[in-house]
């Protein structure tokens, strides 16, 4: 008659009791299972998101807090450009795996068309001089963008570093581009760098000059990230925009982009003396480069803002693809916050009723602990067997409500972010930015999936375990710390 | 001497002052012998005999068991291997069987038992007057003399040399206390146990082999 066998004989002889404790395990292990179903829920699905978002960063200027500014304050600032010098430093830090930096302009052609989308019956208003054509200069061979999975070359080649250095003519256009102008890898297209003057009183521009950008195609590639238009969203709208644009895009060395700004800024100041003059002060404006490093991994994102941040010249910041899942997790940040609350709630709610119901039985076992150490046996076993009992039955407790509450998180949360994107759907922001997401709301809402995995088993177990030994040691201790004649004599 | 008391003192503290139960109370115990401990309610036997049975701990003196201090055996110890108690109140697990509070005991104590705890538990309850049948029942379905029984049984289980019993028989009638003190004779006497008996019934005093009286914690001989 072990304390083991004395703790099961307890269990088993006190079923009213033990039914009792049981329920109160259930009823509050039901809302600690919940609380932590939706948390790990809501944790998959921002590890799961942050992963397609990608690893990648950027510094951009902080129009946030250029918003704050007064006109004078306006006045007063000079900014600097973010030289390559600081983004090869930047590029250095052990959390980059890659990283390149991009000059980007717009030019129009005359021999090519653009590519304006699958239904070619809707009618696209053209404003002014087209300039359909994305020249992205870009420093980095493989082409990041090749490497992130934002496209995927399908046919030829990447650049070579030579090229690259050399500014040879060459380019990596889209495939549905080369289709519709029915191009291959080896052939030649020409783009067209015109130099508009503009009238300010009519608004009429005139052509002051051009000149032709031959370049020779070394690959085509797909968009990868960008879906297809389905169903009616609204966001689909922005995506068919980012669609166009990233199949117009023709990627280029920065050394041609660099060439053909200078061009376009030389021929222009020749016509216009304020931009002449503004062109000699600052010099080397005609690069402007945008940076873009991958990181290792979305976890060190965090570490990577908080090494670069000091780096940067004033009114810079640095912007992630993680900044991205914040604007579009609403709903999920606040049933994660609201399931947090409920966890905390749950888990002293626990502890306090299950250390009364507990504190409760006690005393009328107060008597029967006394006898056990009046007959000598040691006060951890007389814990340990109060310990066995009430963890059998809240082990079986637990084990129930395991898959009750994960049911229960279940439906809950489906009711809530029902409600939630309801309630949010036309306030979906995409921001256009160099690092873009073609990711919505909805497959934010889609990968959240309430379930049951091993963490989920484990971490429920540790804290539900956890709580009831807390609530029960307590007036344990308090017990059995008396000597055997005050609860006995 | 089995047992003995030295300059027992014990006190409750009643704001700066101490009120004294025990004062410098000294007593000895030989194996063999059933004593009684005779005396009035508050005269301090109960707090003697919880001294003497390790439930308590005195605030001066020592108790010792076969020459060693008790403190230095380790009460716990000492109440697990060297003393078996039997209360007023009888003490028992009421949701346990007869026979399941006679093995409690015997799964606690280091004392060497016969692997057969089970036939030793119910040949002991057998011996004190609790037949097999009875023995399976739970303990609240018993009479109180019964119920007694069982305590003796499980003071016994084991195998100490010394019983110490808190006023026995104060819940039970004539016949079943003078049943209860034939058990206690026979264990002094036939089985070499040392019973120390609390209790305030000079009929049970006149039965012992050595009575002492104990009066405001003085202790006396009873003649």
């Amino acid at each position: 008659m072990n304390f083991l066998k004395r703790g099961f004989l307890s269990i088993t002889r006190k079923k009213g009791k033990s039914l009792i404790l049981l329920a109160v395990i259930f009823i509050l292990g039901n809302l600690i299972a919940g609380a932590i179903s939706i948390q790990q829920a809501t944790g998959n699905v921002e590890k799961n998101i942050k992963e397609r978002l990608g690893a990648a960063a950027t510094v951009e200027l902080d129009y946030e807090e250029l918003d704050t500014l007064s006109d004078e304050e306006w006045e007063s600032i000079e900014f600097e450009d973010i030289d390559i010098e600081l983004i090869k430093k930047i590029g250095e830090l052990s959390y980059v795996k890659y990283y390149d930096y991009s000059m980007a302009t717009h030019l129009g052609s005359e021999s090519m068309e653009s590519y304006q989308g699958d239904n070619e019956d809707e009618d696209f208003v053209s404003m002014g001089p087209s300039m359909d054509f994305m020249l992205k200069g870009i420093n980095y061979a493989p082409v990041i963008d090749f490497e992130e999975q934002k496209g995927k070359l399908i046919d030829g080649r990447v650049f070579t570093q030579e090229e690259i250095d050399n500014g040879t003519s060459v380019a990596i256009i889209s495939k549905k581009l080369a289709e519709k102008n029915n191009l291959h890898v080896g052939d030649t297209f020409t783009l067209e760098n015109a130099v508009y003057d503009y009238d300010d009183e009519t608004g009429d521009e005139e052509l002051i000059t051009s000149r032709d950008v031959v370049l020779e195609i070394i690959g085509l590639f797909e968009p990868q990230s960008i879906k297809e238009n389905e169903g009616d969203s609204s966001d689909h709208g922005m995506i068919d925009f980012m669609n166009i644009e990233y199949q117009n895009t023709v990627y280029v060395s920065n050394e041609i982009v660099a060439s053909e700004n200078k061009f376009n800024w030389e021929e222009y100041s020749k016509v216009d003396e304020e931009f002449a003059e503004m062109i000699e002060e600052e010099e080397g404006s005609f690069e402007y480069y945008t940076p873009m490093f991958v990181l290792n991994s979305p976890e060190d994102t965090d570490a990577f803002v908080e090494e670069v941040t000091p780096l940067l010249p004033e009114f810079y910041t640095v912007i992630s693809a993680a900044d991205q899942y914040d604007s579009i997790s609403g709903s999920m940040e606040s049933m994660s916050k609201l399931s947090k609350y409920v966890l905390i709630v749950a888990v002293i709610a626990t502890v306090l009723i299950t250390g009364l119901v507990v504190l409760l039985f006690l005393r009328d076992r107060k008597r029967e602990l006394g006898i056990y150490l009046s007959l000598g046996e040691r006060r951890g076993r007389v814990v340990g067997q109060v310990l066995i009992e009430v963890m059998v039955v809240a082990f079986i407790g637990i084990t129930i409500s395991l898959f009750s509450g994960n049911l229960l998180a279940g439906q809950i949360s489906d009711t809530l972010m029902k409600a939630d994107d309801k309630n949010s759907s036309f306030e979906d922001v995409i921001y256009y930015s160099e690092i873009q997401t073609d990711l919505t709301t909805e497959d934010v809402l889609d990968s959240y999936e309430v379930n049951l995995n091993s963490s989920y088993i484990i971490g429920f177990y540790v804290i539900g375990l956890l709580t009831i030994l807390i609530s029960t040691v307590i007036p344990l201790i308090y017990i059995v710390r008396l000597n055997p004649k005050k609860i006995l004599m | 001497m089995i047992l003995e008391a030295k300059d027992l003192s014990y006190y409750y503290q009643d704001g700066e002052q101490r009120r004294y139960i025990l004062k410098d109370t000294s007593i000895s115990f030989e194996k063999g012998k059933f004593y009684t401990i005779l005396g009035q309610s508050g005269s301090g036997k109960t707090t003697l005999l919880s001294l003497l049975s390790a439930l308590d701990s005195p605030h001066g003196g020592a108790v010792m068991f076969k020459e060693e201090d008790i403190k230095k055996i380790g009460y716990e110890r000492y109440r697990r291997n060297n003393v078996g108690i039997i209360f007023q109140s009888y003490n028992l697990i009421p949701t346990f069987t007869a026979l399941e509070n006679v093995l409690v005991p015997m799964s606690i104590t280091e004392n060497e038992i016969p692997e057969d705890t089970k036939n030793v538990a119910y040949n002991l309850l057998d011996y004190i007057g609790i037949v097999k049948s009875k023995a399976d029942r739970p303990v609240n379905k018993l009479s109180g003399g019964e119920q007694q029984r069982v305590a003796i049984a499980r003071a016994l289980a084991t195998n100490v040399e010394l019983i110490l019993a808190d006023e026995p028989t104060g819940n039970l009638d004539e016949e079943m206390e003078q049943e209860i003190i034939d058990i206690f004779k026979r264990l002094a006497h036939e089985h070499e146990k040392c019973v120390i008996v609390v209790t305030h019934s000079n009929e049970i005093a006149l039965q012992s082999d050595q009575a002492f009286h104990l009066r405001k914690g003085v202790l006396s001989s009873y003649e």
